[in-house]
């Protein structure tokens, strides 16, 4: 036995206390790793699907032409040296069923690929989880993603229709279901892999190559580019491994950031846990540390059998999250996986992000042993002698401290960590965080004011007990201070996501209605000509306006460079009547009186904001290898259209986009009702009409609807995240009360000795409890709420766009959901002071 | 002499003035030699072992102890001189909780690095000096008040301190039990030589000693010279007392 045995005495002696610790580090580390390792496996995944993807391809030539490139073209490019294969892929959106019967179900609809079976094997593999691939001579064979299927009863053998093909070709056959990490991870597994001859033939129609995939010969992917740029007649975009993986990426954006933020979150959370139990254990020992002293421990000394205690708790605790945060990693995984809201491989062991959460759990729990163990080096060998114990109250001041260097490792954490943050920059990041910072710091310096008000209604409910379990919060004002302030943060976080994802879905209803004039619009699977379609979709019973949304591709140029764009024609007279586009700067009619005349563009606001445009300022737009058409920003738009890119579509009006870059056709059509036409009469004449076309209806409501849903699931998941985090705090409650319940077991006596039930004694402590969670619950609201404005409130991008909007009826669950988490804590404390024993406790007590 | 201690000034702050615990002690203890402070409550007598002892610093003046001045010494240099010299026992409270009896007795080998097992000798010595052989395991909690002030008195001799500190170290047990404690530091007096600094208010206590010292209103008032006796009979210490008016 040596004296570093008393570090780890000091541990057992109190198991419950030392277990809850070690608990809140272990989840806090949990949460680290498990987010971690998620993230990675989004991360691979993203990159194994591009890989897959394009296979063997070095370059993707893309159509800029919606109808795609021509057989002749094809076999140009097949020709250039240089090239070994040339695989090309027809697109096409089409809707199917199940075969015609009293079962026959209706899916949304896919994006079709058409391609060439034999080249196709030449050039990428497909990740098949069942049945096989294409064969020739089998023209109607289809490839599914095979989560789509079985979420829809469908399996390999199973037959298709798609609606609208010619009722003389045979039915499609399903044979090969595809896995999530390839092909299959198109269009978030709304896809359809089928041979390019069947696509013609079952709609009578050419399906447009709209890519062509280049196999090249190692080293000369260059040369065959200068290739096609000197060779190739119609317009093309060349897109690399890089550019796949963007676009098979944009749903995973922001995701790890947050998902990582919620980890530290926790983290810190639990750091404060071990904080405060070193604390009490210092508290409690003073006498004891004094002795020491008095024999001649010196600081130092005292302070590493803390640090120990510390170390101890950082490494069991930091074991066990790893462990656990691998479980819940495959959680993590599994709910990813199964609401496809983003894209993941299987469970990911790398050692790296085990490694690191590993160090952060160590390094934020040694840091908040730190204080602790320096102030009990302080305790002086006096501290034996004093008759009465004030237990150093200067030792808990100096755990404010804690609060600080925590916040510091978190936003040196996210600062560092090197993910995509979406909308939320480290600016707006560090704001809430100094805001979080000040929220905790003023409400633990608040702590008495505040419950003397918040205490008022448990005074009521719970009489004199009430009254002292509020006067016992002001014992020991720094250590109360800390544990609301754990439940503050985790539950700040809980405000905080709930807000962000009221605003978010705000911003989509406010989105979704400013671009789409009356709220309707059909969209066809392929584009359609403009002058024939319009007259035959202005008959529809109860139409008072239709307007074709002619959308096409271009690029942005700036002196030399220039950038992929999309662009697309609206009538200026429909969107100005029905009141559509948000102008954030210009004026309205004058915007719109420019589009009118030509020449005129409108730009949103992210874009706008990126590329230093305001109004007056010009864009250069052109189809490649065409001049350029010179655009004047007539105004500034909230929120636009939807492009092949994230910035969505540069506004132009009808007129313009078909005589300057000839775009004659329309894939999506907007519907306006006449003004005494039933809603329900226009929907239903509506849906009449996409059906005959075997087109889609989109509504605001709908589209909006599916923004929320897939939002919804992504914040679920953050929700448990910072859910975890209230527990822990809620275990620092337990630690707390259970350690002041102990010190005061002198009073709780005297009061029992003079009547009081142990009924009473329990509803006090549990008062205690209570009234601390509605502190942390309120602070919580305003701390998150302003929190929320940091991070999205300030922000002009197209997810918030529409400011902050509160969900009050969250705000008040949220006070309940902290009073009620701590008044769960309290009990067990509560029980522990209605076990004093009377007489001993007086009689031990001098 | 082992103790000295010189012109000693011991200020607390209070409001906004300030309180004189203790306004001028000099006193010197010689090698082997048994005193005992006496005085009534709030005189200053625990300040002064306070002082003398280093645990805490005067406001004037300097304690020597074995020759060395640990009045200027920074914390830590005081805390080694203090593991090495001094032993202390208090009036309650002296063990600690964690620790087994035989722990609590190694406690001074345990601060200064060793292992428990290098030391078992000296400790199984000590604890059967205090005649707690049977209980080396026992929790402190396990003792009574007498047993663990034995406890506390077998740690402080220990490490052979130059000088042992105990302040009302029978102040807390009855008689027989207070006896047997007395009993026992005047024998590791008597027999080991060990320099002994005993506060106490109790006469009988005080009349084990050489030497006592009467603190009034934070001085030395008087001194008393007894002499060494084996039989500690008190009532020569209670007339002089008298006739001091005490
Ligand atoms: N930390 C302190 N702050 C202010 N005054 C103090 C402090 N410690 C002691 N005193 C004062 O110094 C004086 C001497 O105290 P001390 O504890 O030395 O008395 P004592 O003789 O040991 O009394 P007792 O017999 O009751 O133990 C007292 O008046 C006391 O009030
Ligand atoms: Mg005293």
């Amino acid at each position: 036995m040596r004296l570093a045995t008393l570090a780890w005495r000091g541990l057992t002696a109190r198991p419950l206390r030392t277990a809850l610790t070690i608990i809140g580090v272990a989840l806090g580390v949990a949460l680290v790793s498990g987010t971690l390792l998620a993230n990675q496996a989004a991360s691979e995944a993203v990159e194994r699907a591009a890989q897959e993807v394009l296979g063997k391809a070095e370059l993707r030539v893309r159509a800029f032409d919606p109808a795609g490139f021509t057989a002749r073209t094809v076999e140009t490019m097949r020709r250039i040296p240089g090239v070994l294969e040339a695989a090309p892929v027809a697109e096409r959106r089409i809707n199917t069923s199940t075969v015609g019967g009293p079962d026959e179900k209706v899916f949304a609809p896919l994006l079709a690929l058409g391609v060439d079976p034999e080249t196709e094997q030449a050039v990428r593999t497909y990740d098949l989880e069942a049945g096989t691939f294409l064969s020739p001579g089998h023209p109607e064979d289809i490839l599914l993603n095979a989560a789509w299927a079985s979420a829809r009863g469908l399996a390999v053998g199973d037959e298709l229709v798609f609606t609208g093909s010619d009722p003389d070709v045979p039915h499609a056959k399903i044979v090969g279901l595809l896995g999530d990490l390839g092909v299959g991870a198109l269009q978030q597994g709304n896809v359809l892999v089928i041979d390019r001859t069947f696509l013609d033939d079952a709609f009578k129609a050419h399906a447009p190559v709209t890519f062509v995939d280049l196999v090249v010969d190692k080293g000369r992917g260059g040369d065959v580019e200068a290739a096609l740029n000197s060779g190739m007649a119609e317009p093309f975009i060349v897109e690399r491994l890089a550019d796949a993986q963007i676009q098979l990426s944009q749903a995973q954006q922001g995701f790890a950031g947050i998902a990582f933020l919620f980890g530290l979150v926790a983290l810190v959370v639990g750091s404060f846990l071990v904080a405060n139990t070193l604390a009490m254990t210092l508290s409690e020992q003073t006498r004891e540390i004094g002795l020491l002293r008095a024999a001649g421990l010196t600081g130092r000394q005292v302070m590493g059998i803390f640090l120990r205690q510390g170390a101890v708790v950082a490494v069991i605790g930091s074991v066990v999250g790893l462990t656990v945060g691998i479980g819940f990693a495959a959680l993590i995984i599994g709910f990813l996986r199964s609401t496809r809201a983003v894209l993941v491989t299987g469970l990911p062991i790398n050692p790296l992000a085990l490694l690191i959460a590993f160090v952060m759990g160590i390094a934020v729990t040694l840091a908040a042993s730190v204080f602790p163990a320096a102030a009990a080096a302080r305790v002086s060998p006096m501290d034996a002698l004093r008759p009465s114990l004030q237990p150093g109250r200067t030792l808990w001041g100096r755990l404010r401290w804690i609060v600080i260097l925590e916040l510091v490792v978190v936003l040196l954490g996210v600062a560092a960590y090197p993910v995509d943050r979406g909308d939320f920059g480290v600016p707006g990041i560090a704001l809430a965080l100094a805001i979080l910072l000040a929220g905790t710091a003023l409400t633990a310096l608040l702590l008495q004011p505040l419950s003397r008000v918040v205490g008022r209604p448990f005074e009521w409910f719970f009489g004199a007990e009430g009254l002292l379990g509020r006067a016992n919060l002001g014992r020991d004002r720094a250590r109360t201070g800390l544990t609301v302030s754990a439940l503050i943060i985790a539950l700040s976080a809980v405000v905080t996501l709930g807000v962000v994802a009221n605003s978010a879905r705000a911003t989509a209803e406010r989105w979704v209605g400013s671009v789409l004039p009356g709220g309707y619009a059909i969209r066809y699977t392929l584009p359609l000509n403009i002058d024939t379609q319009q007259p035959e979709l202005e008959n529809v019973t109860g139409v008072a306006a239709v307007t074709p949304i002619a959308d096409f591709p271009a690029v942005v140029r700036e002196g030399d460079k220039q950038r992929e764009a999309s662009v697309a024609g609206i009538d200026p007279a429909v969107f100005s009547a029905t009141g559509s586009l948000i102008l954030v700067h210009g004026e309205r009619d004058e915007a719109f009186r420019a589009l009118q005349d030509g020449g005129a563009i409108l730009v949103s606001e992210p874009v706008a904001s990126r590329d230093h445009l305001g109004v007056g300022s010009t864009v250069e737009l052109a189809q490649p290898g065409a001049d350029s058409q010179v655009f004047r920003v007539a105004g500034i738009i909230a929120y636009t259209l939807p492009g092949r890119s994230a910035d969505g579509a540069f506004l132009i009006s009808l007129t313009d986009a078909r005589e300057r870059f000839g775009a004659d056709t329309a894939e999506v059509w907007a519907f306006v009702k006449q003004a005494d036409v039933p809603d329900a009469a226009f929907r239903s004449a509506l849906e009449q009409r996409a059906r005959d076309d075997s087109a889609e209806l989109l509504t605001a409501a709908g589209l909006s609807s599916d923004l929320e849903r897939s939002l919804d699931r992504v914040i679920g998941l953050f929700d448990v995240l910072a859910l975890l985090a209230v527990v822990i705090a809620g275990l620092g409650i337990v630690n707390t009360l259970g350690v002041s319940v102990l010190e005061r077991a002198r009073e709780i006596a005297i009061l029992r000795s003079h009547g009081m039930t142990t009924g009473q004694v329990q509803a006090m402590v549990v008062a205690e409890a209570s009234i601390m969670g509605a502190i942390g619950g309120i602070a919580a609201i305003v701390t998150g709420v302003l929190m929320s404005w940091a991070v999205v409130g300030r922000t002009a991008s197209r997810d918030f766009g529409a400011g902050l909007a509160i969900p009050w009826p969250l705000l008040i669950s949220v006070v309940l959901l902290g009073t009620g988490v701590a008044a769960l804590a309290g009990l067990y404390p509560a029980r522990l002071a209605a076990r004093i024993p009377i007489v001993r406790t007086i009689a031990h007590h001098e | 002499m082992i103790l000295e201690a010189h012109d000693l000034v011991k200020r607390y702050p209070l409001g906004d003035g300030s309180v004189d615990a203790l306004r001028g002690v000099s006193l010197s203890v010689a090698k082997g030699e048994f005193i005992a402070i006496m005085g009534s409550s709030g005189s200053g007598k625990s300040t002064m072992l306070h002082l003398l002892g280093g645990l805490d610093r005067p406001s004037e003046g300097n304690v020597l102890i074995d020759g060395v001045n640990i009045s200027q010494l920074n914390d830590e240099e005081a805390t080694l001189t203090r593991r090495e010299k001094t032993g202390f026992v208090f009036q309650f409270f002296n063990l600690i909780s964690l620790l087994n009896v035989a722990e609590n007795v190694a406690l001074p080998f345990l601060i200064a690095g060793d292992s428990l097992s290098t030391h078992r000798e000296r400790v199984d010595a000590l604890l059967d000096l205090v005649g707690l052989s049977d209980k080396a395991k026992h929790r402190p909690d396990q003792l009574s008040a007498g047993e663990q002030q034995r406890v506390a008195l077998a740690r402080a001799l220990a490490n052979e301190p130059a000088i042992l500190l105990a302040d009302e170290p029978t102040g807390n047990l009855d008689f027989v039990t207070g006896t047997e404690i007395l009993d026992l530091i005047w024998d590791s007096c008597d027999r080991l030589g060990q320099t002994i600094v005993l506060v106490t208010h109790d006469a009988r206590a005080a009349a084990y000693a050489d030497r006592v010292l009467i603190v009034r209103d934070g001085t030395i008032r008087d001194e008393i010279e007894l002499g060494r006796r084996r039989d500690h009979e008190a009532r020569p210490l209670i007339t002089r007392l008298a006739a001091l008016g005490l």
